[in-house]
């Protein structure tokens, strides 16, 4: 780490520079008013007006970036389209005239919706060249020229250099986010920026340049990253793919994916979240690399396999090409890259609210268990179909021309993202709370018709007392089956509840010319609609929360990751791919040394090499979490992975940091 | 035939190569004043409680009992007490082909990573027949390794010596006297199945626990890096002692008083091993 970047470093982790930042701007729904709100014209203004907000450059230290919030204040979503991966590579290409070249050669043969369109893009670029124009006189006077002589190129024209290329990226994160479109994901990095990346080599930058400038770049993420939030600060997308093959279906990892993980494990910052993509034939050593990101704590890199999900992408019907290029939307979706207008997280499949139903309904007159079990699967399509369905009565509204204008094929099209432009329009659903419906299925199948140890009315009567007066029933529904520990009591009911939903689900058409996706994932429902279930029939209480994602349920007692990783890789995972991750936490000693790191990445590829479509991995002391909470002021930069992606341990709410205590809780 | 084990890792990552499961047998001949799995040494059931998330209710304890010597211990009751569900039954008796099922359930993760399985301890040789009866039905199918301190007839060694693939062998004091004072049993048999392991053939790693002011004295180290090397011995894992070794005893509401200072930081002296052309690596 060079002098620069420790002092950059040293300047974002004092936090110091928030305190600078100017009182926030009105929102521009209700300052700009003049059109409806869900016209292009209307949502052109206002950004329009959002970049006037921004009243001077702002620089933090050294900073040889700028594009940094004036504004205080949170940014909300408020509805607008996020979570699909622009297309670096042609903006990066052309830069914001080329596209307005390619604008004007179609506007002579454009319909009048198109010409909409490309209006509304015109009016969000000049905001955005009002912005640049500021950015470079102040850094003209400054003295800053190297920034200065940048600006001069990007992002009107394509970038030339690694460190252009750097900048218009900046600049792209900032004029994006001043749009709210917030949860926009770097996509594949070391693939679109190995051009410009190796051309400075060519020209004379050394490694350890490239490395610098990556380091200064990564800081810059940071500095204004607790102002994009989603439900909890660091859940703000900002998140990067390494590896994985290109669209021919040859390997990217090379230098620059090196000096990427490089600089996330010397800085330790929680932006930008590392995703690797991985397959059977990666070799033990990448993973190892990427296990040495793990021991810093920082939660990433989180691992996606390329066998499993580049298959479910292409049955969905993306091109095989498409599928190849995958990248990883805020936290865990699989989407395509560039062309994508999908939303992958429009709603949740609650494994656990439909059995919870089904077992008041149907059990107390379910004569076996796989009567019962046939009730399940029924009470789940019709809520795939009342999902479907409301899912459809929401098509995302408030256009998004900037963001659009990123997207290809839209320009070609004449359409916004919101409007039909775009390749693919899929709408993907999490599910969550899988592994607590299948450990509640498989309790009512050992107490009640199995071993008998109480009736159908009985387990009724102690869900609905939230067990208190039942605290022996509930040791003994502790003590069944749980999914997890490699039992196929409990797994294969795991198995059951995936395959009737991704059966049912997959490929069902949406109302905007897409198809449905299934998938694995919880976001914040672990902990915010759990809160809403009552008492489960696995023995959790009323309210607590699931597992995040795709894990064993907080209540399971478990034999280790080895029986855990055997359970979680017993579905066919190709059919339920739209992301959520299999999450573990392993105890920050058995990183000690590298021995212990080298077990964690054979852990890790053991799972992969199983057929696990993704995983993260918590390093964490539970004596240190706790210490935190108690004493906040001394843990400013602990990092925990929360439900796909990482954050500061003492900016969360207090329930998600004992969500993640609570995990260790079984270990001695 | 059945063995008590009080424990069983899936995860073990210190315990011989790969990625291992460990079993821990219950019951050991040593009672070594730092040893940081209490738990492990008597062949008795016990009840032990996890500090993890306890309340500090005090249900476990009006659930235990008190011993004819005075002691308190934790019950079946106190596991039934306790609302969090924190204290666990420590001694569980399995068959060798209920053992050998779960072991196997692993193998191919196992294997595939250059693991196995490891008996660890306590003392697996304390518990002979059963660990051989699962090192012959494991035989070719998974990797085998014992853990053991060494104390065993010579006999009982060459037993597990071939039966097994691999051994980790546990060094700590040179000096009977000290041996006695520290481990509660003389070191002659140790030493001598050292010599027989050493001239076996079999793989294996010597592994020293360095106890600040008792096992990393130079005196100690100087004497035992001259018989490892005297049995051809060059590579030896230093174990440096973990404070919170003693974390385990309030779980079993016994004191710990481990008759050393235990914030003296731990001597690593790699240079008294090096002397005698032996690598030591710190774990």
């Amino acid at each position: 780490m060079t002098e620069l970047v420790k002092r950059q470093l040293e300047l974002l982790n004092a936090r110091e520079y928030r305190k600078l930042r100017h009182p926030p701007e009105l929102d521009p729904d209700t300052v700009v008013q003049q059109w409806d709100k869900h016209t292009l014209e209307g949502e052109a203004a206002r950004f329009a007006y959002a970049c006037t907000c921004e009243k001077e450059a702002v620089f933090h230290g050294e900073d040889l970036f700028g594009f940094n919030r004036y504004c205080s204040g949170a940014l909300p979503n408020k509805g607008r389209f996020g979570n699909v991966v622009i297309d670096y590579e042609t903006v990066l290409a052309k830069g914001l005239c080329g596209i307005l070249d390619d604008i004007n050669a179609r506007r002579a043969t454009a319909d009048e919706e198109a010409q909409c369109y490309y209006d509304a893009v015109e009016t969000c670029y000049k905001a955005c060249f009002g912005l640049v124009e500021m950015y470079k006189k102040a850094a003209t006077v400054q003295g800053n020229t190297r920034l200065a002589q940048a600006l001069a190129q990007v992002p009107r024209h394509g970038a030339r250099s690694y460190y252009e290329a750097l900048v218009m990226l900046r600049f792209l994160s900032y004029v994006l986010r001043i749009n709210r479109c917030v949860h926009l994901p770097l996509g594949r990095f070391d693939l679109y920026m190995r051009p410009y990346y190796e051309r400075s080599v060519a020209e004379g930058m050394t490694e350890s340049e490239g490395l610098e400038l990556t380091e200064l770049f990564f800081i810059a993420m940071n500095f204004d990253s607790d102002l994009y939030i989603g439900i909890q600060k660091g859940d703000n997308g900002q998140s990067l793919v390494l590896g994985g093959c290109d669209r021919e279906g040859n390997e990217v990892f090379g230098p620059l994916s090196e000096i990427c993980l490089q600089a996330s494990e010397e800085l330790v910052l929680i932006d930008p979240k590392v995703n690797l993509r991985v397959n059977k034939s990666t070799p033990l050593p990448l993973y190892e690399r990427g296990t040495r990101l793990t021991k810093q704590g920082l939660g990433f890199p989180q691992y996606s396999n390329d066998d499993i999900a580049i298959p479910f992408l292409i049955s969905l019907g993306y091109d095989p090409a498409d599928a190849r290029n995958y990248a990883m939307a805020a936290c865990w979706e699989f989407i395509s890259s560039g062309n994508g207008a999908d939303t992958p997280n429009k709603t949740t499949m609650l494994f656990p609210l439909v059995v919870e139903r089904v077992t008041r309904e149907a059990l107390p007159t379910a004569k076996t268990f796989e009567e019962f079990l046939e009730a399940v699967g029924v009470a789940l399509d019709r809520e795939c179909d009342r999902l479907m369905e409301e899912c459809n009565k929401h098509p995302a509204t408030t256009p998004v021309p900037l963001l659009s204008s990123f997207i290809s094929p839209t320009i070609e099209q004449g359409r916004d993202i919101t409007r039909g432009g775009g390749k693919y329009h899929n709408y993907g659903l999490h599910g969550a709370g899988i592994s607590t419906a299948a450990d509640a299925l498989a309790a009512i199948r050992e107490g009640v018709f199995e071993r008998k140890d109480f009736t159908a009315r009985e387990l009724l009567a102690a869900l609905d007392a939230d067990f208190v007066g039942y605290e022996d029933m509930r040791k003994t529904l502790l003590s069944y089956p749980k999914m997890g520990n490699n039992d196929d009591r409990a797994d294969l009911l795991g198995c059951f509840l995936m395959d009737r939903y991704a059966s049912y689900l997959n490929g069902k058409p949406n109302h905007i010319g897409g198809v449905f996706r299934a998938g694995t994932g919880s976001a914040m429902t672990y902990i915010t609609s759990a809160a809403k279930i009552g008492a489960t029939a696995d023995g959790r209480r009323a309210g607590t929360p699931f597992a995040s994602s795709y894990s064993p349920s907080p209540d399971a007692r478990l034999k280790g990751p080895l029986s855990n990783i055997q359970s979680f890789t017993k579905f066919d995972l190709t059919r339920i791919c739209n992301g959520g991750p299999f999450t573990i936490e392993i105890h920050d000693t058995v990183f000690r040394n590298d021995e212990g790191e080298r077990k964690v990445a054979q852990l890790i590829k053991a799972y992969i090499d199983l057929g696990g479509h993704q995983i993260q991995i918590n390093a964490i002391n539970r004596d240190r979490l706790l210490d935190a909470q108690a004493h906040p002021e001394n843990y400013p930069n602990l990092i925990v992975r929360v439900w796909g992606w990482s954050g500061y341990f003492t900016e969360l709410d207090t329930v998600y940091q004992n969500h993640i205590i609570k995990r260790m809780e079984f270990t001695v | 035939m059945t063995g008590r084990i009080f424990s069983i890792e899936e995860f073990a990552t210190f315990d011989g190569p790969g990625i291992r499961m460990t079993v821990f047998f219950k019951g050991c001949p040593l009672r070594c004043s730092w040893c940081h799995n209490p738990e492990s040494q008597q062949m008795g059931v016990e009840y032990v409680r996890s500090p993890n998330g306890c309340l500090g209710c005090g249900r476990c304890l009006q659930a235990a009992k008190t011993a004819e010597d005075g002691t308190k211990h934790l019950t079946a009751a106190s596991v039934e007490a306790c609302p969090r569900f924190l204290v666990r039954r420590c001694g569980e008796d399995y068959s060798t082909d209920a053992l050998c099922d779960r072991i196997l359930a692993n193998a191919s993760i196992l294997t595939s990573t250059g693991g196995g399985v490891t008996f660890s301890g306590g003392e697996p040789l304390l518990q002979a027949a059963f660990l051989f009866s699962c090192l012959e039905v494991l035989r070719g199918r998974v990797h085998t390794a014992i853990q053991t301190c060494g104390y065993a007839d010579a006999e009982t060694f060459a037993g597990v010596l071939e039966r097994c693939d691999y051994v980790l062998y546990d060094l700590k004091l040179m000096s009977p006297d000290q041996h006695r004072e520290f481990c509660h049993a003389d070191n002659a048999k140790i030493l001598q199945n050292y010599r027989t392991l050493a001239a076996s053939g079999k793989p294996f790693v010597t592994r020293v626990p360095l106890i600040p002011g008792v096992t990393d004295t130079v005196e100690n180290l100087t004497a035992m890096a001259a018989f490892v090397r005297e049995q051809g011995v060059d590579y030896v894992e230093l174990l440096p002692y973990n404070r919170m070794a003693g974390s385990k005893y309030a779980g079993l509401l016994r004191p710990f008083a481990p008759g050393f200072d235990e914030n003296r930081p731990v001597e690593l002296h790699t240079g008294i091993f090096e002397k005698y052309g032996i690598r030591a690596k710190k774990m």
